[in-house]
């Protein structure tokens, strides 16, 4: 995610003249996608349907949404768990985004499923929406990293039942950076010199992009001391307290003032050009997240995956996102639902087949000890252990966009760093206080 | 022709008009029946009224006009004015994040969620049984070894009870899920058919209002389509609420968003306009170029600058969007050879930008459109024309041009309509950009009327549907006033046709 | 040699210079659907990596339903909605009824809706639609031809009526006094003369449709159901693990019908059958 941008407007491409049906668009979403992109390659597969949508949907038992990358995984083990309970089971593919927006709307039309995958941060809105029914996970939630069952936790009740985790990490070139950096101003200069020998063209792959990228540079933020929200009594995220213009954040805004002027960061990099670069071997470090692994290892880099160094000498926490399964609360099965999810995903044979098919970080603990021995798995863990759960509140809306444009404004040199982040904390507690 | 040829024509056509008409009615009774048994009466008061519509068109005999604009009407009644009618319905709204439900909906679902387990309350192993009158019963094994079934001590399945498999109780999902034996601290349910805990509801209902059972905290269902404390403090979801002209209030009175809005406005119309008049004479400059007979590699030049148009157009937005890259794009670096030039980052050079980027996406369409209608202009006219001495130009402007906006008149005016709400390629290309840090709501220097619209509505924490709904509304109504003013002209390019 | 600059040099120069710039991003186009790293924007040097993986890769996803999909779609819509278009156009052209410029005026005017937030009102009908008559509700490609329709009158109308203004009424007339009906004439001169005017229609209808995103991802879900602009956008909907590569080579293939179909329709446009009909 966090091209909030691009990623919720790629819905609206529609003919630029169009003699037919006139221009048409959605609405724009300021965090419509969501926290993971899929490893690629798997998209390849595809559901077989074994019968028209509209009967399947009506006769089916179980009716489950999942994005592309998944609804084949899926697929497999809903098949096992037909068979298993004589039941019949019909998995919908639909664009990751459209599951949380799609289950709003739908829902209550009655062409919703009755279980979906998807990401925590997008409780704010199921919630508020009525959309996603409480889980009662019962002795199943010790079986879970504490992070997992925190980030699916909603004004006191357990919404999902977590399968990975998964947050950015330090992506290094052990050909080009052979040492594990000690601080960000380490990396820097070693990325610099390498530009400098002309063996890189960017000492670090890290896209600002058009609407500037928040959630890739917020472990930066964090080393500085700043946040997005402060943390309620209950642990919740405070909508009331907005942190990024704290005195860490306004630290962290003069410091991208200054890598604008050393030309260690440009706010032209997007993320192609970030990922091109440090997957030819043109930068010798990318802060990036387990869907970009895959893509690394087939473009013949050797890799190494570990924490992201410090820049304010704070720990650089990045976000961490929670993929898990959620119960539609208008789910016409959802007995059959509440089987599924509790009884069989939830078990850690099921958990592991599910590691195994898209290797995504597990949120199971048990599974994740059997597979920390994979030193990519394990330098995701270590970045994401000192990680902060992506917030799920409905204000996170508010805060994408203003905190990407400030954060471009001071790489494009537009005014004192200071100011620019002042001001657009000021825009977003405006948002919020309407 | 013959009077028995003409008349067996007659007859022909008679049978032919016949046959489709009373396919129709037979669709028609299909409908009927069909939505009649679903108790659907919005769509069959549609099917009811459109098939009249069809039978009285095509057997009066005073309505020809009507016969050859009924077909087209009824879908776009369907598909177009209907919508136009629900947006703008909406507008009077508060529908959007949090107010997606209907009242009776929405209160369902904060009392199926109040139903909390009791904190600390241990699982207990349940199975489903059917009695001997095939009522559902709760057999239920605590943490303490002990049996009870319906709340009663027992030992085991009673001999006329059977414990239903899993398949059974699908069938029978809603009866489970509703089946709650009381305890002493509240009621054991189960949600899968096999492992049941002690709930108990945290709210109680009655005469509109919500009662927290621990806390006191009285929920008032209120105006604003919430329940709500005395406090302000407001139980999720909240449902769609009627709410009157407060949409449109706001759009007029916000001081945050008048100022901005009104400068959008003059580039908004700038745009469209611009968008227009260089689509257009580009797109016609290349269809004159083009339409002379003899000119060799004609069909392939044609086919060739299509392509723009055929190339979805999100796809060359963002191409369009990577070329003009300041440090890194293909014009500044491939092209210019090193230029440092900020198409994209300066806000004077991100609107030519955007122009240009629309420029490449319309031109194949004015292009198209210009052809075509070239082929209307009668050769003798310009033959005349020529004879009287006119030059290339007088030709053209004298004659060609103002005989070509007859037909594109009405198209120019739709074009400047559909780019002055060109959302696609403003989010493409700039997403509004680049930013303007001092205004006072988020705004870029690109953003259109709608695209700022849009940032204001859905920007914020939550989407408020009802309140871009208002404002798409009051921007239609500007630009139909625009349009409707530039139609007039159209009307008098006709009357000199013909 | 100077002359030939005159009539036709001029020409090609120009035909010439406006290829350069219609075709340049396609050319990054062509160029990303050969990288093998699934980059869209990112490299200045073009073909830098070539090779034919990623087109190898469509025939992984449901690709060819896609194109099958599409192509009837958009072939049933273009055809409905130049018969719809030109229907009414004959009735704005040749008649004089009362409501007839206000008419006018109205089509024009629904078109300047802002279109953003329709999908949710079709939606909802649809999904009702469904619920009475499941053959062309929510989740059929018929009914997805249907909601096009709703736009076949829209401007087309006026592009066609001003080119059906100028075919002599006299021609009309003379059929008439033959006793030919209304039909008739509409059927056998209108139609043929207007053929330039009604293949441009045909052409915008069928790449509008072809490249239509918004309400056939809503109203179609089912993966071998799906049209080209919405199965190749699930490619690139995940931005951070989006293949440009897969979507680029699927968006030019899917762009092939709509150039065939232009080469096609081209000698309708520019048949002339209107100028001969005007002299004889």
């Amino acid at each position: 995610m966090r091209r909030p941008a691009l990623a919720l407007g790629l819905v609206l491409l529609a003919a630029a003249c169009g003699s037919q049906a006139p221009e048409q668009a959605q609405p724009p979403s300021p965090s419509a996608s969501a926290t993971s992109p899929a490893a690629k390659g798997e998209a390849t597969t595809i559901v077989e349907p074994t019968d028209g949508p509209i009967k399947r949907a009506a006769a089916a038992d179980l009716v489950i949404w999942a994005d592309d990358t998944r609804s084949p995984i899926i697929q497999k083990i809903a098949e096992k768990f037909a068979a298993d309970k004589g039941v019949k089971v019909a998995v919908q593919q639909l664009e990751f985004g459209d599951i949380r927006d799609n289950l709003v709307t739908q829902g209550p039309a009655g062409e919703g499923p009755d279980v979906v995958i998807g990401a925590h941060d997008w409780l704010g809105k199921l919630v508020t929406n009525g959309a996603v029914a409480p889980l009662e996970l019962g002795d199943k939630l010790g079986q879970f990293k504490e992070v997992a069952i925190k980030a699916f936790s909603y004004d006191g009740q357990v919404y999902g039942l977590p399968y990975a985790i998964e947050n950015i990490a330090l992506f290094r070139n052990t050909e080009l950076a052979p040492e594990t950096p000690k601080s960000f101003d380490e990396l820097m200069k070693v990325g610099l010199d390498l530009v400098k020998q002309k063996k890189a063209t960017l000492p670090l792959a890290l896209q600002v992009g058009p609407e500037g990228d928040p959630y890739h540079f917020f472990p930066i933020a964090s080393s500085f001391g700043s946040g997005v929200f402060d943390v309620k009594a209950d642990g919740g995220y405070d909508p009331a307290k907005l942190l990024i213009d704290n005195e860490g954040g306004l630290a962290f805004a003069k410091a991208l003032d200054g890598w604008r002027k050393s030309k260690a960061l440009s706010a032209d990099v997007t993320y192609d050009i970030a990922k091109e670069a440090f997957n030819s071997g043109k930068a010798p470090f990318q802060l990036t997240g387990p869907w970009n692994t895959d893509d690394a290892v087939k473009a013949g880099i050797k890799l190494a995956v570990e924490p992201i160094p410090s820049a304010g000498g704070k720990p650089a926490a990045p976000f961490v996102g929670v993929q898990g399964f959620m119960i539609s609360a208008n789910a016409k099965n959802k007995l059959v639902a509440n089987e599924f999810v509790l009884n069989y995903l939830g078990t850690p044979e099921v958990s592991k087949e599910l590691y195994d098919s898209g290797k995504r970080p597990p949120a199971m603990t048990s599974v994740y000890e059997q597979v920390k021995s994979d030193p990519i798995i394990a330098g995701f863990a270590a970045a994401g252990d000192i990680g902060q759960p992506l917030p799920s509140i409905p204000a996170m809306d508010a805060v994408w966009t203003e905190y990407g444009h400030a954060e471009r404004d001071i790489l494009l040199g537009k005014g004192d760093p200071v100011k620019l982040m002042k001001q657009a904390a000021t825009k977003i507690r405006d948002k919020i206080g309407d | 022709m013959t009077d028995l040829a003409r008349s067996g024509q007659r007859l022909g056509s008679l049978a032919g008009k016949l046959l489709l008409v009373g396919l129709v009615n037979a669709l028609a009774v299909y409908g009927l029946v069909a939505t009649y048994a679903v108790r659907d009466w919005g769509i069959f008061a549609v099917i009811l009224v459109a098939t009249a519509a069809v039978d009285y068109v095509y057997f009066s005999r005073r309505t020809l006009a009507s016969r050859y604009l009924l077909p087209g009407l009824i879908f776009l009644l369907i598909f177009q004015v209907y919508v136009v009618i629900y947006t703008a319905y909406a507008g009077f709204t508060n529908v959007g994040d949090g107010h997606n439900l209907d009242k009776p909906r929405a209160l369902q679902h904060i009392l199926a969620v109040s139903e909390k387990r009791v904190p600390g309350s241990p699982p207990y192993k349940v199975q489903v049984l059917a009695g001997p009158d095939d009522r559902l019963h709760l057999l239920a094994t605590g943490p303490d070894g002990r049996t009870t079934l319906d709340g009663r001590p027992a030992t085991g399945v009673p001999a006329d009870h059977r414990v239903l498999p899993f398949r059974d109780l699908v069938g029978r999902q809603q009866e489970v899920l509703a089946l709650r034996v009381p305890l002493q601290d509240g009621s054991l349910r189960t949600e899968d058919g096999s492992t049941g805990y002690i709930a108990k509801p945290t709210l109680r209902y009655a005469d509109d209002t919500l009662t927290d059972t621990v806390t006191g905290t009285v929920y008032r269902a209120t105006e604003r389509g919430y329940f709500e404390s005395a406090d302000g403090k407001v139980l999720t979801p909240g449902w769609k609420e009627v709410v009157g002209l407060d949409n449109y209030v706001r759009a007029f009175t916000d001081e945050r968003l008048r100022a901005p809005l009104l400068s959008v406005f003059a580039w908004t119309f700038a745009f469209a306009a611009l968008s227009v008049l260089t689509t257009f004479a580009l797109g016609l400059l290349l269809a004159l170029t083009l339409n002379r007979e003899g000119l060799r590699g004609r069909g392939i030049y044609r086919s060739l600058l299509v392509l723009p148009y055929a190339v979805p157009s999100f796809l060359s937005a963002l191409v369009w969007t990577g070329m003009l890259n300041q440090s890194f794009g293909f014009v500044n670096h491939g092209l210019l050879g090193g230029a440092d030039i900020p198409w994209l980052n300066d806000a004077t050079l991100a609107k030519v930008s955007v122009l240009l980027v629309n420029l490449w996406l319309g031109f194949p369409y004015m292009f198209l459109i210009c052809t075509g209608a070239l082929q209307a202009v009668p050769a003798e006219v310009n033959e005349a024309a020529r004879i009287d001495g006119a030059g290339p130009w007088q030709l053209f402007r004298r004659v060609t041009l103002p005989l070509l906006l007859v037909s594109t008149g009405p198209l120019l005016v739709a074009s400047f309509a559909f780019n002055f709400n060109n959302f696609t390629v403003i989010y493409f290309v700039t997403g509004g950009g680049p930013n303007i840090p001092d205004a006072p709501i988020t705004l870029g220097s690109t953003d259109l009327l709608i695209s700022a619209v849009y940032k204001v509505a859905f920007g914020g924490a939550g989407r408020e549907w009802g309140f871009a709904c208002a404002m798409s509304t009051i921007i239609f109504l500007v630009v139909a006033a625009i349009s409707a003013a530039g139609f007039r002209r159209t009307r008098a390019l006709e009357e000199t046709y013909s | 040699m100077t002359r030939w600059f005159r009539v036709y040099g001029w020409r090609h120069l120009v035909g010439l210079l406006a290829l350069v710039f219609a075709l340049l991003p396609i050319v990054f186009v062509i160029s990303a659907s050969l990288n093998p790293r699934g980059t869209l924007t990112a490299s200045v040097t073009l073909f830098a990596d070539a090779s034919l993986d990623n087109y190898r890769d469509l025939a992984g996803i449901p690709y060819g339903f896609w194109f099958g999909n599409t192509l009837w779609i958009a072939a049933a819509t273009a055809v409905a909605t130049v018969l719809l278009a030109a229907s009414g156009a004959y009735a704005f052209s040749r008649f004089r009824f009362k409501g007839r410029r206000l008419g006018l005026l109205g089509l024009l005017l629904v078109q300047m809706f802002p279109q953003v937030l329709a999908a949710v009102a079709i939606f909802l009908l649809m999904a009702q639609i469904k619920g009475a008559l499941p053959g062309i509700g929510l989740g059929t490609q018929f009914g997805l031809v249907l909601v096009y329709l709703g736009g076949a009158m829209g401007v087309n109308i006026f592009l066609i009526k001003g080119f059906f203004d100028s075919i002599p009424t006299e021609l009309d007339d003379a059929a008439k006094v033959d006793g030919a009906s209304h039909t008739r004439v509409f059927f056998t001169i209108i139609l043929r003369l207007g053929a330039p005017v009604l293949a441009v229609i045909a052409l915008l209808s069928f790449i509008a449709t072809v490249n239509e995103f918004m309400i056939a991802s809503i109203m179609l879900q089912d993966p071998q159901r799906k049209t080209l602009a919405v199965g190749l956008y699930g490619l690139i909907s995940e931005r951070l693990s989006a293949n440009w590569g897969v979507f680029s080579a699927g968006a030019l293939l899917g762009a092939v019908p709509s150039v065939l179909l232009f080469r096609f329709l081209q000698r309708y446009i520019v048949s002339g059958l209107l100028r001969g009909s005007v002299k004889g």
